[in-house]
């Protein structure tokens, strides 16, 4: 018996073109949008996914209005449908994204068989996907409603390169996928990511939700960085040597006079590298005007919290700054994200502008260093970038930093370098957005794999959709239609368009293997005789 | 000079206003042999009394359509096709096919100082013991029975006649293998013969039909029939049932036929209360007459409760559903055209034949010519 | 009003033989002196008091010893943790044993309950003051103390608190020591009125949210090692003198300065071996080294020859004899043209080049963008890097002249611009 015969049909192909092939749905089986359905054939399954659905009826559309108002009116007396069930019915529409033969999955050119049957996919038709080795887990594929037990992961390297972007409106749940996607690369020693999060919701811990604090890994393999740091934690502060000229001017609007000065403080501090302290200690280098360092202080000010009390001595109230702590925090990061860590920054607390200038400070700093290993070569005679991890940066309301004003003000950013840039040196951005249409085509280009949450504006579908690695113009509705948790995965590493159901992180979680706890390394030291000094 | 429509219109109406008589319903009138009319009076109706069973009645239709014509050939598909229900349920077949398909090929001879038609079959799909016999199917050109007027039938009409005989024979075929004492067979139309040998196919099915005790019928979706004042017969009950102010699905005995070629009795039928129409129902005369009260409205009861579909409340869905079945498309048609042509011309045979086609091709060329 | 003297890195025994010997036990003499005349009221030392567990050279315990004896006949009592070199992991260290004759007390009073880590507070009995601390382990292993460590229940503790510890501090450290093993302020307990640190070399004080005075008072004398360069090149060394009563009133910080130190820097960059050797002697021999520490730091490749060519040990003599009382010639920063050496982490050529561009690319005025930001730095790089190229043996002077404009204007996108 062929599955075919084993599983339940559920519709049969009657008509229809490329991308549009129609669909009858048999009477009692439920075709939903989305569906990925399975036509077998000679070549192998042919794997169709629903995009539409529409009533089809060999009864006039006039007859059909007529009897509803009979019914509607009371007035249909014994009336009814003979045959109902043969002639009225609904007609999915659908098209083919994936043909499968034994191991190999190709991009279907044909159309199916002419009333070949079709039936639901399951688990083993979709076997190809799931590849152990990848580590970047992102939930299980998803046939309209239906989560089968296939789960949809993908190469962390090459995801992570290749940048991603995530559309998506408040609530769908981008956070959680977030959340699940870190969790299930933190012993990726290969990958190491910084993650800029605007509403501290990814670390967990201080008796608030689960986050990647309570994987058992997290001592060695996750830092974070907060204000209020909780126990075993760093303090979020790092110190006003590690901020240089250029990246001010990439944060705040500068006239060349006031540029100029900015340089000009910066080199007669060369040494002490105190310069910004000299621009609030009114320390004027000759060729700055009064009027131009009043007003870099004022936009100091703004940007970083920092002003003098009336003992002169430089304040910081953005304590994520500070003149005399945090020296090392940023080599720290950087060490951290170089050996394979996830650092989470809490910028909850801080303006727009401090979080994006403290992603500034780490992506310059990776990004040297990675340029200047790709040239060098190592002890094995290949470039020593190839011994690094690839290095992410995880960023929430991406249009701030790629948008195209932003952009077209301003020039390229740090971040908009690195989605144009960073493939070549291993170092990948991850975009959340909520608007996808503000962002350049140019850089979309670049975003490779895209996965996609609900959104009803049709602006952004259609920004979304048009960017895609797979032709999506036909899951317009679908998009529209995705509910909490569902996502599409439009990726150059995927075949097609993958639906996918994106597991709660507590479910996730909780289903992940349990490994060696901190309790355990304690139970090794703690021995009764052992002295604490 | 050029007269407004309107006025046209007017007068036009005028004058058939005078004709059509309101008034005097009259009596059915038949101008054959052996019927007997029954008065037409607001007494006559019978309402359909609700008797449940689960009798089955088995619908047969059929249809054809011309592939490839000339005055001398004709090559048509014919489809004839039977549905079983009780009441509202459709109920499955047992063993015979559906649906028969076959080409009927018929051709002119010259013989005897006169151009006769004969035919042969080519089954496609189902039984070959279901199709009628080939030799019934040669006729002479000049047959009264199917010229028009003094004008030589049309080799096209001979078409029409292997499918009705066709679906005699399968609607006998049926009668014998798939119903049972009580059930009935319905045919789309009447049961008078027409064409030559027709009468020996009615007869097996009737013969069949009541060895078996299955009722054979036959229902009529118009009917040209008259009452002896002019007014149409069927108009005529209309109004009488509204003047008795009848609500629920009636019958009434029109005539008794009692000729060989039309042994029927005919009733007037309403199937549906808030339906319109009323059809025109001849059922086998013998067996109408054996029928008791309770029997004739269990019959109608199936009908009436078959009569209920949306689409054409008042007429049996089965015979919608064996029209839809049994009809042969345009698209089929072209479909079966071009497969023969490409036959032929593969054969080496296009040439001779289009030499005849081409005598009636006119037409087309002229539709093509918008 | 109260006074306590807080300090740390004292490591006695860095310096094991003559004049530095000396001045290292001087230094730690003098401190103690500074208590007695200053009348605190307790001494905080807060780690690697010695710089080993066990010393072999008893004559510098016993003059520490002596010392301590003599502090705490003044009524000052001293409150101790081991540091990351002075306590031994297996037997008992010389903390201990100066502990047993009584001369100090150990402020780390841990107890483990069910996986917790308890410390009972010392209570200084003429002041209140309430004393806590964690000892070091070497690499930073304190960690896991800190990690188990019950802050709740110290937070809780009422009156002036001290937490002594001997580890760096995430937060705090210096960028030059961003690779050494510390941790995070988090793990330490909140609200201390003081927190007295030790462990890193240069004296500081820091203030974090919840942390109010977190102070670094380096070692008292010179130290070991690098310590020699920043105390030449400035560094102060000494330690602190801390005023309170419910809270800290006043932070002094107190040299103990014994000796001078100077610091010179040399690059010996295109001279071979013997000229370098004969610069370098001439120099010396006008340094005022008199009575001072002096720290070299020479840098540069020769043009030929090699470093060993130059006799250092006669150079650092040409010193002694001037009256250096020490001197430490660094030399790693020198390499020779005719050798290959090993690159110095974090001394790159490339990325000092590549900052320098950084830095000044901002101050070139054009509107042309290939030559503004990144994409100036990355140009003037290759350009930089185009003309650095050495001219081959087979070419002649002015072929090489047109293969560098040729080169230049290539990277220039200008090829053809010039010609006629």
């Amino acid at each position: 018996m062929t599955r075919m015969e084993e599983l339940e049909i559920v519709g049969q192909i009657i008509a229809g073109k490329v991308a549009h092939i129609l669909i009858r749905e048999k009477t009692d089986t439920k075709i939903e949008l989305g569906n990925l359905l399975v036509a077998e054939s000679r070549n192998g399954l042919l794997i169709l996914q629903v995009h539409n659905l529409f009533y089809g009826s060999q009864v006039s559309r006039e007859v059909l209005e007529l009897t509803a108002g009979l019914e509607l009116e009371g007035r249909g007396g014994s009336l009814e449908f003979f045959d109902e069930s043969l002639r009225n019915y609904v007609l999915a529409e659908a098209r083919a994204v994936a043909l499968v033969s034994g191991n190999r999955v190709t991009i279907p050119k044909a159309l199916p068989d002419f009333f070949s049957s079709v039936r639901h996919v399951v688990n083993e038709d979709l076997r190809f996907m799931d590849v152990p080795e990848n580590t970047a887990y992102l939930g299980k594929v998803r046939s309209g409603s239906n989560v089968l037990d296939v789960p949809v992961r993908l190469n962390a390297q090459d995801l992570f390169t290749h940048h991603v972007l995530i559309p998506a409106t408040t609530g769908r749940g981008k956070s959680n996928l977030v959340k699940v996607l870190l969790w299930s690369v933190v012993n990726d020693d290969n990958l190491g990511v910084l993650v800029l999060d605007p509403h501290d919701e990814y670390y967990g811990g201080r008796g608030k939700e689960l986050g990647l604090s309570n994987h058992p890994d997290a001592k060695d393999k996750v830092k974070y960085y907060s204000l209020a740091a909780p126990a075993g934690t760093n303090t979020l502060v790092i110190n006003l040597k590690s901020i240089m000229p250029w990246h001010i001017e990439e944060l705040v609007n500068l006239t060349d006079p006031q540029s100029e000065a900015l340089y000009g403080y910066y080199f007669a501090h060369k040494k002490d590298k105190q310069w910004i302290e000299a621009i609030f200690k009114d320390e004027r280098p000759e060729n700055v005007a009064p009027m131009t360092a009043a007003v870099l202080q004022r936009k100091f000010k703004t940007a970083l919290g920092l002003d003098v009390n009336e003992q002169g001595d430089l304040i910081c109230y953005n304590r994520a700054f500070s003149a005399t702590s945090g020296e090392s925090t940023l080599s720290e990061m950087i060490a951290a994200l170089e050996s394979g860590m996830i650092v989470v920054v809490d910028t909850s607390r801080l303006s727009d502008k401090a979080e994006l200038l403290i992603g500034s400070l780490v992506i310059n700093e990776i990004l040297t260093k990675y340029q200047r290993y790709k040239q060098e070569t190592g002890s094995s005679g290949v470039s020593k970038l190839e011994d690094k991890p690839v290095v992410s940066i995880v960023i929430e309301e991406a249009p701030r930093v790629l948008g195209a004003d932003v952009l077209s003000q301003g020039g390229d950013t740090t971040y908009s370098t690195v989605a144009r840039e960073g493939r070549k040196f291993k170092i990948g951005l991850v975009a959340i957005t909520q608007l996808t249409s503000v962002i350049p085509t140019t850089v979309l280009a670049n975003l490779n794999t895209k996965i996609i949450f609900g959104n009803e504006m049709a602006s952004e579908r259609n920004a979304i959709i048009s960017s895609a690695a797979q032709d999506l113009k036909e899951d317009y509705a679908t998009i529209g239609s995705l509910d909490k948790g569902e996502a599409i995965v439009s990726s150059i590493f995927t075949k097609f368009a993958i639906p996918i159901q994106v597991p709660l992180f507590d479910d996730y979680v909780a289903e992940y293997p349990s490994r060696g706890t901190r309790e355990d390394k304690h139970d090794i030291h703690l021995k009764p005789n052992r002295r604490v000094v | 000079m050029k007269r407004k429509t309107s006025q046209v219109a007017s007068e036009l109406i005028k004058r058939l206003d005078t004709h059509l008589n309101d008034e005097s319903i009259g009596n059915p009138f038949f101008p054959e042999r052996g019927i007997q009319p029954f008065p037409l009076t607001t007494d006559g109706f019978k309402t359909i009394q609700n008797v449940d069973s689960d009798k089955k009645t088995a619908f047969v239709d059929g249809g054809n359509q011309e592939v490839l014509g000339a005055p001398n050939f004709s090559v048509q598909l014919n489809r004839v096709y039977f549905g079983m229900w009780s009441g509202n349920k459709r109920i499955p077949e047992r063993s015979i096919p559906k649906r028969i398909e076959f080409f009927a090929a018929t051709f002119s001879d010259f013989e005897r100082g006169e151009i006769q038609y004969s035919t042969s079959l080519f089954p496609l799909a189902g039984e070959e013991a279901i199709l009628p016999r080939e030799r019934d199917l040669s006729f002479s050109s000049m047959d009264r029975s199917i010229t028009v007027g003094n004008q030589r039938a049309d080799i096209y009409r001979v078409g029409s006649i292997s499918r009705r005989f066709s679906e005699l024979v399968l609607a006998k075929s049926v009668v014998e293998n798939e119903l049972a004492p009580g059930d009935v067979i319905l045919l789309d139309g009447t049961l008078q013969t027409a064409f030559p040998n027709e009468y020996a196919y009615l007869a097996e099915l009737s013969q069949a039909a009541q060895k078996k005790g299955v009722i054979l019928g036959g229902l009529s979706k118009t009917s040209a029939l008259f009452t002896d004042t002019g007014y149409s017969l069927l108009g005529a009950l209309d109004k009488l049932s509204a003047e008795k102010g009848i609500t629920s699905e009636w019958y009434y005995p029109i005539a008794d036929g009692t000729s060989k070629d039309h042994f029927v009795f005919i009733l007037g039928v309403k199937l549906n209360a808030i339906s319109e129409r009323i059809f025109r129902l001849e059922i086998q005369r013998d067996q109408f007459l054996s029928l008791d009260e309770r029997e004739l409205n269990e019959l109608l009861t199936q009908l009436v409760r078959n009569s209920a579909d949306y689409t054409f409340p008042g007429y049996p869905y089965g015979l919608i559903d064996a029209d839809r079945f049994a009809r042969v498309t345009s698209s089929e048609r072209e479909h079966y055209f071009a497969i023969l042509r490409s036959q032929m011309a593969a054969m080496g045979k296009w040439e001779k034949f289009y030499r005849h086609v081409k005598a009636t091709d006119a037409h087309n060329v002229l539709n093509k010519l918008g | 009003m109260h006074q306590f003297a807080h300090m740390a890195d004292v490591h006695l025994g860095a310096n094991r033989h003559g004049k530095m010997a000396e001045l290292e036990i001087g230094a730690f003499v003098r401190a103690m002196d500074m208590c007695i005349t200053r009348k605190v009221d307790f001494i905080v030392i807060s780690g690697d008091l010695f710089h080993v567990g066990v010393p072999s050279d008893l004559n510098t315990v016993r003059q520490a010893v002596a010392k301590m004896r003599e502090v705490t006949e003044h009524g000052i009592p001293i409150y101790a943790i081991y540091g990351s070199h002075d306590y031994t992991p297996t037997s008992t260290s010389i903390i201990d044993v100066i502990e047993s004759a009584g001369l100090l007390t150990k402020i780390v009073k841990p107890q483990v309950i069910d996986g917790t880590l308890k410390l009972e507070c010392v209570v200084d009995a003429r002041t209140g003051a309430k004393l806590v601390g964690i000892s070091a382990r070497r690499m930073g292993l304190e960690r896991e103390y800190y990690d188990m460590l019950d802050r709740e229940e110290l937070e809780r503790l009422d009156g002036f608190k001290i937490f002594a510890f001997h580890s760096g501090i995430d937060e705090l450290k210096p960028e030059y020591l961003s690779r050494m093993d510390s941790i995070p302020i988090s793990l330490f307990p909140k609200g201390f009125d003081y927190y007295a640190g030790g462990h890193v070399h240069q004296h500081s004080e820091h203030r974090l949210p919840g942390y109010d005075r977190i102070v670094f008072p380096g070692p008292l004398f010179a130290g070991y090692g690098r310590d020699f360069e920043f105390t030449a090149k400035g560094e102060r060394r000494g330690f602190y003198i801390v005023s309170f009563d419910q809270t800290v009133t006043d932070v002094e910080f107190v040299e103990t300065v014994l000796v001078e130190s100077m610091f010179k820097e040399y690059s010996l960059t295109g001279l071979n071996s013997a000229r370098a050797q004969d610069t370098l002697a001439e120099s010396f021999g006008s340094l005022d080294v008199d009575g001072k520490i002096v720290v070299l730091k020479i840098r540069g490749e020769l043009s030929g020859g090699k470093t060993s060519d130059i006799d250092f040990v006669h150079l650092q003599n040409l010193l002694y004899d001037r009256g250096a009382v020490d001197v430490h010639l660094g030399r790693r920063g020198l390499t020779s043209a005719d050798y290959a050496s090993i690159k110095v982490a974090g001394e790159d050529v490339t990325i000092i080049e590549e900052r320098l561009f950084k830095e000044n690319v901002g101050t070139v005025h054009t509107n042309i963008p290939e030559l503004q930001g990144d994409s100036g730095v990355k140009l003037s790089l290759e350009l930089l890097r185009v003309l650095k190229e050495d001219k081959n043996p087979a070419e002649n002077k002015k072929e090489y002249e047109a293969r560098m404009i040729e080169d230049a204007l290539g990277v220039l996108q200008l090829k053809g611009a010039f010609e006629k």
